[in-house]
């Protein structure tokens, strides 16, 4: 189902380029009683349907020009997932403006960062807590930021700055602004051309200050087309349609959850669904039992753990038929990863079997029962996971993409499933692996139009010939699928000249439910080591049922028997690979990481500049 | 949206009280029983004869259920009191008798020894509960003073200040030589001859299964007549129905809450804007109401009765209903007084199947036999004989068994029964996990 709505345009000039802000128009001209998106709130789902969500938007889209914001305007929100958000955005998109996304967990010195790189006009900032990073800061230390919107009042009546403003009054300007202009969102929106800058989505900076890359409405049109609208990549051969159910819960800045939510609904009509908070995730998503889910390694292995756990933890007679369960699971997830993802009648009368027993009712419990299509992406997954799930039934395939090429590159079409990989290129596009380094290269409408007012930058990831460096090294599998080794950069050569991807150890280390974090080390030495982080719930648990009594988690790692435990998975790690890619020693890392303290970034990728020298003293205990 | 039972988009069907298309087959199903039973004669499909539930549809155990039905209707009154609003109360009785007498002035004989207007069912009835209701608001007040134990303590002192002027207001009561007659069940639009409904005779089908009749007349036969034990059952059943939907309902009202609010912290209450005082008067009205109703129903169904019969021991009857059903639930509290009411019938067939089985022989005899009396020299736990024998008879083993299954639903099973349905049901749910 594609969203071909015969469009009557109201402002009388036909717009000629697609927005994700004229698509939600066309969802409210066709079906304007359909569910758009829910919220909950005191415990029920509200529901806002097509034409009240257009109608929002074109108030809020008022009130934006009301406050003075012009063509090419940055707009900054800063806020969890919420209507607002998604609002706010389309918007701002409407009247030509840029919107930019700050994650929740941005510290002052990032939204300063942020703020003024981008140049920001109006902010978002949905509570207090997020307020006092921008006004806690010297009086002019957000020189272009004029107007601060803030939704949740708690907290803040009492503050005297004048650019505060708070949503329901910017709504009630725009509509007096709506009353005094008509039409005049639009007329903006029908002169959008496809080069307009819709979005800047700052990289996560691994490395350097983040960069933001923009992206334009042809972008977009383009990932919506490809990813979006992807030929086979549901089970049952149909694209997203307005039944589907979405929950949204990653950052909306980050660019996956941009197009696995917003994206989604406008470009396919299906339901967004918010989730309360990331602690409520897993209720939610019992309670949502989404059709289409796009989850982050992180999520997918917090997951996995949690099922393990809980399933260990089972009465009795329930442990009886789980070990039979997970058995039938197993046999059925090597049976599809030899068959390309399909089952053969062996494995479907496995599943036949599993099903009534378990399966079922542990995929409703998870809240994935209903799933039809499962994502995986932003980061490397271990394969033993993604089996885990496979083997269950759930339709999980993992894709491929980055920011600067709207996430367009490769992805698992269902039936030519190959694990390990990240799918085959999408139809029609340019990818290419340079053939010195195996560079992943991408060529097609959806490669941005540059970063943010850094030219340099931006020349630096083109090629000569026009195409876009991933930074990512990638091998051929059979000619059809591409299998990431790692991100160039993180490649290890050790002092014996090997190549070593650490990413692939890394994952197959936090595949245990006990561990949390793992960072391989090898640059330049003779073996390789590895700074490991547990999972403070689960090896709490473990703990206490050993009877071994801690107190903080820095107490709890440093435990003899927990360094033993992690011994033994360790090796287990091992036995997996070749001797040179086996770690010889490692240390526990005593601390949780943080996005705050600098050794995180905001999507919880390890920065490892960071953590070598925080942890000078432990790297180089491992090496004397 | 489909298959998303948990997933709620509006107050509505959040609050609703058969929120799943199983629950509301399976109530469904169970008012459809409900109504089969009292076809004694069994119903024809086609050439066959089929008893719909066979044994209960016999006079004595119609009279069980009606028992039930009745009980059931005072259970969810001390249920209001005590399962939501946390007000222990030992003064049931008190509340049923004062409902019991206003019946019997209002709806007995008129002239004669005691006072009676013979007014009909449909005035007597709910007045019944009314003036009950109001005595309960008259207590209200002290419950506002004292709390647990000391609220216990005053209302059993309530069962004997009524057992008291029972006793001798022997105008209303009769006194406790002889008691008085009580109005019947029939239901009648004025001080007529011919009752509009007859309960209290045997004879032709009601209107309901007339309508019955027409509907599945082509399949189904009905048979014409009914005894008069089916017919006072159904009338009974009928207003149960009716009572628990309204006690089910009171619980998502606002009134409901405040009980609930008030019941798990009365402070924590009070500070959220519930009013104590006021919230004590509703409870006690609202449990004295149907206090009163189930009296009234009582004393109309069997008819006669002395003051001596509201005393103590209902008071604590009541409790045990609630206690063993589980405190606070609809569908606990009927559980409580089915099982009440069945249970002693259970151990009696039970004793009289042991008997019977001692008499045949057999090693399974010689089993039973060391259980059983079966004369005065031979030792045993329990004797269906008439006159003195070692063993207790059925009533006795009945108190020592009702003794015994409270202390262990206090220790083991707090929830009583709801709660083991509550843990087989979440055994189910939970899978596979276990939580």
């Amino acid at each position: 189902m594609t969203a071909t709505v015969e469009r009557v345009d109201s402002s009388g000039a036909a717009s000629s380029v697609k927005t994700v802000a004229s698509r939600v128009r066309d969802w409210a001209e066709s079906d304007p009683q359909g569910t758009a998106m829910r919220e909950k709130d005191f415990g029920i789902w509200q529901e806002y349907g097509w034409s009240k969500l257009w109608d929002e938007i074109v108030t809020a889209g008022h009130g934006l020009l009301a406050l003075g914001v012009d063509v090419g305007d940055v707009v900054s929100i800063h806020s969890e997932d919420r209507p607002e958000w998604v609002i706010l955005d389309l918007a701002t998109v409407a009247i030509r403006g840029i919107t930019t996304g700050l994650y929740p967990t941005n510290p002052m010195a990032e939204v300063k960062y942020l703020l003024n790189d981008s140049g920001a006009r109006v902010h978002f900032a949905e509570d207090q807590e997020q307020v006092d990073k921008v006004l806690e800061a010297e009086p002019d230390a957000f020189p272009t930021v004029t107007s601060i919107l803030f939704v949740e009042p708690r907290g803040l009546r009492s503050y005297g700055d004048d650019r505060l403003m708070f949503w329901d009054d910017f709504m009630e300007m725009g509509r007096d602004h709506r009353k005094a202009n008509p039409g005049a969102v639009e007329a903006l929106m029908a002169a959008a051309e496809p080069d307009d800058v819709i979005t800047l989505v700052y990289t996560s900076g691994t490395t350097g200050p983040p960069k933001g890359a923009m992206l334009n409405n042809k972008n977009a049109t383009f990932a919506i087309d490809k990813i979006v609208m992807a030929e086979g990549r549901t089970r049952d051969g149909k694209s997203p349609h307005p039944d589907d159910q979405v929950l949204t819960y990653l950052p909306l800045c980050h660019v996956a959850e941009r197009i696995f939510s917003t994206w989604h609904m406008v470009g396919a009509g299906v339901t967004l669904n918010f989730a309360e908070s990331i602690e409520t995730v897993q209720v939610n998503l019992r309670e949502i039992q989404p059709t289409l889910f796009f989850a982050v390694p992180r999520i997918w292995e917090k997951i996995h753990a949690t099922i393990l756990i809980k399933l260990n933890d089972a009465s009795r007679i329930k442990r009886v038929f789980n070990g039979i369960g997970l058995k039938l699971a197993g046999f059925i997830a090597a049976d599809r990863t030899a068959n390309k993802g399909n089952f053969t009648w062996k494995s479907r009368l496995a599943y036949a079997i599993g099903n009534p027993l378990m399966f079922r009712a542990l995929k409703e419990r998870v809240g994935l029962r209903r799933c039809r299509w499962a994502g995986t992406g932003a980061a490397a997954i271990a394969p033993e996971v993604l089996q885990f799930f496979m083997g269950f039934g759930v339709p999980v395939y993992e894709l491929y993409g980055m920011t600067e090429n709207s996430a367009v590159a490769t992805l698992n079409h269902h039936g030519r499933v190959k694990v390990g990989t990240v799918g085959e290129p999408y139809s029609d596009i340019g990818l290419r692996l340079d053939e010195e380094s195996g560079e992943i290269q991408t060529k097609h409408d959806g490669v941005f139009a540059g970063y943010w007012r850094l030219p340099e930058k931006t020349a630096e990831t083109m090629t000569d010939d026009g195409w876009l460096k991933t930074g990512d090294v990638g091998v051929w599998v059979e000619d059809t699928h591409i299998k990431i080794v790692d991100r160039i950069k993180h490649i290890i050569i050790t002092s014996g000249g090997k190549n070593i991807s650490p990413s692939e150890i890394e994952n197959s280390l936090k595949t245990s439910p006990y561990i949390k974090e793992a960072m391989v080390i090898g640059e330049g030495r003779k073996y390789l080591t590895a700074l490991i982080g547990i999972e403070l719930d689960t090896v709490g648990m473990w703990a206490l049922r050993q009877s071994i009594p801690y107190t903080t988690y820095r107490d709890l790692s440093e435990k003899p028997e927990v360094i033993q435990m992690v011994q033994r998975l360790v090796d287990e790690t091992n036995a997996k690979f070749a001797r040179v890619e086996q770690i010889k020693k490692f240390r526990m890392i005593p601390k949780e990481l943080d996005h705050e303290d600098g050794e995180l970034t905001a999507t919880q990728k390890v920065k490892r500049g960071a953590m070598f020298e925080m942890f000078e003293d432990l790297v180089e205990d491992l090496y004397r | 949206m489909r298959g998303r039972p948990h997933l709620y988009v509006s107050y509505e069907s959040e609050q609703s009280l058969l929120p799943t298309w199983t629950q509301r087959v399976m109530v469904g199903l169970l008012v459809f029983l409900l109504v089969l039973i009292p076809l004694q004669g069994g119903i024809e499909i086609g050439d066959r004869l089929y008893q719909p539930v066979g044994f209960l549809g016999d006079n004595a155990w119609l009279k069980i259920l009606s028992r039930v039905a009745i009980f059931g209707i005072g259970a969810l009154g001390l249920n209001i009191l005590t399962g939501l609003a946390g007000q222990v109360s030992l003064g049931h009785a008190f509340f049923m008798g004062i409902g019991a007498y206003t019946a019997a002035v209002l709806g007995g004989e008129v002239g004669k020894a005691h006072w009676g207007l013979g007014l009909p069912i449909w005035i007597w009835l709910p007045a019944a509960g009314l003036v009950a209701a109001l005595v309960g608001m008259l207590v209200a007040p002290t419950a506002v003073k004292v709390r647990g134990l000391y609220l216990a303590i005053v209302t059993l002192g309530l069962v004997f200040i009524g057992e008291h002027l029972f006793r001798n207001l022997t105008s209303i009561t009769g006194g406790s030589q002889s008691g008085r007659k009580f109005p019947s069940l029939d239901f009648r639009l004025w001080k007529e001859e011919e009752p509009f409904l007859a309960f209290t005779s045997d004879g032709p089908m009601w209107p309901v299964f007339n309508w019955l009749d027409w509907l599945f007349g082509p399949w189904i036969n009905f048979p014409a007549e009914m005894s008069e034990e089916a017919k006072t059952y159904l009338a009974l059943a009928a207003l149960l129905v009716v009572v628990v939907v309204l006690a089910k309902n009171l619980q998502r009202t606002r009134i409901g809450r405040a009980f609930m609010a008030l019941r798990d912290r009365d402070i924590a209450a009070e500070v959220m804007g519930v009013p104590d005082a006021k919230t004590k008067f509703e409870a006690f009205a609202l449990s004295s109401f149907y206090a009163g109703i189930a009296g009234a129903l009582l004393v109309a169904f069997i008819g006669r009765a002395i003051p001596e019969q509201f005393n103590l021991l209902l008071s604590v009857q009541f409790v045990v209903i609630v206690l063993i059903g589980g405190a606070g639930t609809v569908a606990g509290t009927l559980m409580g007084s089915v099982f009440v009411f069945v249970f002693p019938r259970l151990v009696q067939d039970f004793s009289g199947w042991l008997t019977e089985t001692v008499e045949s022989g057999g090693v399974i005899g010689s089993i039973a036999d060391v259980f059983v009396s079966t004369g005065l020299d031979d030792p045993g736990l329990v004797s269906t004989l008439e006159g003195v024998s070692p063993g207790l008879n059925v009533s006795q083993l009945n108190v020592v068994i009702y003794g015994l299954l409270i202390i262990g639903f206090l220790i083991f099973e707090p929830l009583g029964l709801y709660g083991i349905w509550l843990r087989v049901r979440n055994y189910w749910k939970g899978w596979p996990f276990s939580y």
